[in-house]
């Protein structure tokens, strides 16, 4: 419909138009800070974190155990039975080389993001499963090197330096056999 | 510790920010509207002739009958005080030292929503308020050119 209209009304302006003044115009900036509340599994894991260890949650009906860890199990929608411990070796799932930072700046060297899928406690058995991974970064890698399967391990901060933050953990590196 | 426990290391709350910024341009009629603030220090109204109304601030299209409006009227600077409030906190919710005046100055069939500089007890419903603009030199085309209005002297 867009297609018959040769002519819209209105007056399209350039950044120079307001450099130069020709309208009048308001510019604001919108107070919006927030405090999201971590809630109990979340700030489980986030109090991990700052420990040093990786916490999901397990379910002993479903033999399940979710990173991050829920509550609520989502295969039987019991309550979950328990916190867990993870190792923080895991297996590359997926990534992507990434050749722009989030505010849309080019890069020369890609940033790596990933899902990590990661490696269950010695504790649980062989029939337990970890459902998906967490998001994360690859580093101290040659990023021609990435593969999927790969086997990776956390680079953590300094235990003085985490604050309970997904950061804590700076990147995971691959495992050198 | 069960499971719905809150770990005792854990943070409360992740803060953050989000860096929304906007830029607001008036429009057609905002824009001659606010330019005639600057320039002339006059308050404008557009006229419907057809509705017999008023519109202030002076709109490009009239509400009730969608005509173009072209009959744009200065409307001077006293309007009449429909009514007003008096606040004891500010935008951030904090209590102010000297409270502070809001009020609605009807003009035409429409009004302004503008800050009273005036005792409290001066003030009544429907009497003259006048509009104190800032020095022509520096008037940049907003609402706050007009700096306050006040009871009407005498």
């Amino acid at each position: 419909m867009t297609a018959k209209i040769k002519h819209f009304p209105g007056t399209s302006l350039s950044e120079k138009d307001f450099d130069e003044k020709k309208v009048l115009f308001v510019h604001d900036e919108l107070k919006a800070d927030y405090a999201w509340d971590t809630g109990v599994g979340i700030g489980t894991y986030l109090a991990g974190l700052k420990r040093g260890v990786i916490m999901g949650s397990y379910c002993a009906t479903c033999h399940k155990t979710v990173v991050p860890p829920r509550t609520v199990c989502e295969w039987c929608f019991r309550p979950m039975d328990e916190y867990v411990p993870v190792r923080d070796t895991g297996t590359v799932n997926t990534f992507s080389l990434c050749y722009v930072t989030w505010d849309v700046k080019r890069i020369k060297e890609p940033e790596i993001p990933a899902v990590i899928h990661l490696d269950g406690s010695s504790e649980l058995s062989d029939a337990s499963v970890i459902m998906g991974g967490i998001m994360h970064k690859l580093g101290d890698v040659d990023p021609k090197k990435v593969k999927i399967g790969m086997r990776v391990q956390a680079v953590w901060k300094k235990p003085e330096q985490r604050m309970g933050a997904i950061t804590d953990i700076l990147y995971f590196k691959p495992i050198k056999d | 510790m069960t499971l719905l426990e809150r770990d005792k290391d854990a943070p409360q709350a992740w803060h953050g920010n989000l860096p929304v910024t906007s830029r607001y341009t008036y429009g057609i009629a905002g824009e001659r509207f606010f330019r005639t603030l600057k320039d002339e220090g006059k308050i404008m109204g557009a006229v419907c002739p057809d509705c017999d109304h008023t519109y202030v601030p002076a709109a490009a299209f009239c509400e009730r009958c969608l005509a173009e409006l072209t009959e744009w009227v200065d409307v001077g600077l006293v309007g009449e005080l429909h009514t007003y409030t008096v606040l004891f906190v500010d935008y951030e919710g904090r209590q102010l030292d000297e409270p502070e005046l809001v009020g609605f100055i009807t003009f035409g069939d429409g009004g302004i929503v503008h800050k009273l500089e005036a005792d409290p007890d001066d003030l009544d419903i429907g009497i003259p308020m006048q509009a104190i603009l800032k020095p022509k030199s520096k008037r940049e085309g907003s609402i706050l050119d007009i700096l306050y209005f006040k009871p009407v002297e005498g």
